[in-house]
């Protein structure tokens, strides 16, 4: 995500290209980043590897935190044209959003906010990824993936590659991570190395959890989930909970979020969506 | 002739124990050969480096005249010589079906530029290779649970569809670890007959490792024997049987007094 956002802010205040091609370029960057960096991990397996990639993300961070000339440090973006000089990348989005907006407010006759024109283009482009996603896995190649998810061994006794499977599943993951990251930024005006720290990757991983690991189409329901669950306890403005203040709500926040994943994890723990039969059968 | 299969001289250490010293042994084309020996004796650490999976530290394996002792375990299952595994690796998550369709070559589906530039290609591909798994399921009696996932199988069922996966892949050798271990009487005996099927109207070439001496002396044509990581006899069953070395490995006179003396220890 990092990789991303920073490529296509950094290649759209440095080198002055167009909003579009750079966030093409960034989303290839991206990919490109996820295969490279995937080289020396791929051999290493399950906990081995997520402990690896956890360490890239973080020198990612560093690198964006340190590199000041190229990045902006940790002030972000808005020091990306020099100390002393405000700037911003994403004008050209916020006249696409703009006029997204005017048309959806022809096409309603009333007024659309732009979180709304926000809303839809978010919605539209997962919408177009969810449609490029689902033939892709259930395709023989995605049954070759499946296939090296259980068992790397077999799957190369029947003359597959693995190694260079998960190379293609890591840089197209990387390419989505790094669209996601280009939305994320598009939304702000500014972000700073501090927007992209670890956090973030768990809730990801918690979207995952929740909705069913292997299922497509529950990950958007099982983020929607997420933000209702997350921003639930911010409506619990009634009594009893009115007699806590706004920290230890927070805390009760985390606490409710912690419960229902204990409770997920108990008794469903393949996910609302999962099918049971992928986790207990061996 | 050059035999299909010809491993010379292979060693092989886990640590500091040695699994397979100084093992050799030819395969020719269209025979089928059994791998015999005590626990421990290396078979299938020799099996896991002729199929790629180990490399061996000193040695070579040349399969149809080319050395493929550095290939890849995937590379040595493109080029014609498959195996299956002592603990079966039925893919227990996906059904049935899609194990045996995921074996199939030449499914150029299994390519994303493909996929998208030519999908009725791969979809033809596909309807060829579910009708061949289903072919092959039938023999080995899993046609009615071709749309389970294979995890529900039995033990002795999952190797029958290693066996058709391993068919799948349209080798020109496979080799058979333990086929027949839970596998009821009845179907190990047709999983044999087939065995010999195959070779007959295709001219595949097997090799098994395979506990039960009986079934191995009446189907092979050749017999290999290992005992403490090497090969200590090669011949027809009735030459086998009659080795004095032989009788010796088995019945551990031999071996259990070199190992008291704190030989190298064996193991695989």
């Amino acid at each position: 995500m990092a990789i991303g956002a920073y490529t296509m802010a950094i290649l759209v205040v440095k080198a002055d290209i167009p909003l579009w091609a750079a966030s093409l370029l960034a989303i290839a960057a991206g990919m490109l980043s996820g295969g490279v960096l995937s080289l020396p991990t791929l051999r290493l397996r399950a906990d081995y590897f997520a402990i690896t990639t956890i360490a890239i993300s973080e020198i990612v961070d560093y690198v964006a935190n340190n590199y000041q000339s190229l990045t902006g440090g940790p002030l972000g973006t808005t020091s990306l044209g020099g100390p002393l000089q405000v700037t911003e990348y994403n004008s050209s989005w916020l006249n696409f959003q703009a006029d997204v907006q005017g048309w959806l407010h022809d096409l309603i006759g009333g007024y659309a906010s732009s979180d709304f024109a926000l809303l839809v283009i978010v919605w539209v482009i997962l919408l177009a990824c969810l449609l490029l996603v689902t033939p892709m896995v259930r395709s023989p190649w995605g049954r070759v993936l499946r296939a090296i998810r259980e068992d790397e061994d077999a799957a190369a006794s029947l003359g597959k590659p693995v190694y260079w499977y998960k190379l293609q599943a890591l840089s197209i993951g990387a390419g989505f991570g790094a669209l996601a990251g280009l939305l994320y930024a598009f939304e702000f005006q500014t972000f700073s190395p501090s927007d992209f720290d670890p956090l973030i990757t768990f809730y990801g991983w918690l979207i995952m959890l929740i909705a069913g690991a292997g299922r497509i189409w529950a990950v958007p329901v099982g983020a929607l989930l997420f933000g209702l669950i997350f921003s639930g306890p911010t409506f619990l403005n009634f009594k009893p909970f009115t007699y806590l203040d706004a920290a230890q709500l927070a805390y009760l926040e985390m606490m409710i979020i912690g419960v229902i994943l204990i409770a997920l994890m108990a008794w469903r723990p393949q996910g609302l969506f999962g099918r049971r039969e992928e986790m207990v059968l061996e | 002739m050059t035999a299909l299969l010809e491993v010379r001289d292979v060693v092989k250490h886990y640590g500091g124990v040695v699994a397979v010293c100084g093992a050799s042994l030819d395969v020719e084309e269209r025979s089928i050969t059994g791998l015999i020996g005590p626990n421990g004796a290396g078979k299938t650490t020799l099996f896991n480096i002729i199929s790629g999976f180990r490399h061996p530290e000193r040695g070579t394996v040349s399969f149809a005249g080319k050395r493929i002792d550095g290939y890849s375990a995937d590379r040595v299952a493109r080029g014609g010589l498959v195996r299956t595994f002592q603990q079966t690796k039925a893919l227990a998550r996906i059904t049935v079906l899609d194990n045996m369709l995921l074996a199939a070559p030449r499914q150029p589906g299994e390519h994303l530029w493909r996929l998208a530039l030519s999908p009725r290609a791969v979809r033809r591909r596909e309807r060829e290779i579910e009708e061949r798994a289903r072919e092959l399921l039938a023999v080995v009696r899993l046609e009615s649970r071709s749309a389970e996932y294979a995890g529900t199988l039995s033990g002795g069922q999952r190797k029958l569809l290693e066996f058709a996966r391993a068919l799948m892949v349209e080798p020109r050798m496979v080799m058979l670890d333990e086929p027949m271990a839970g596998v009821n009487p009845t179907l190990g005996r047709q999983l044999l007959e087939r065995v010999q099927e195959l070779r007959a109207a295709q001219g595949m070439t097997f090799m098994l490792i395979e506990h039960d001496l009986e079934v191995v002396m009446t189907v092979s044509d050749i017999v290999h024997v290992m005992s403490s990581g090497g090969v200590i006899a090669s011949g027809t069953p009735a030459e086998i049987r009659s080795n004095p070395d032989v009788i010796d490995a088995y019945l551990g006179k031999h071996g259990d007094a070199a190992n008291a003396q704190g030989s190298p220890k064996v193991a695989g």
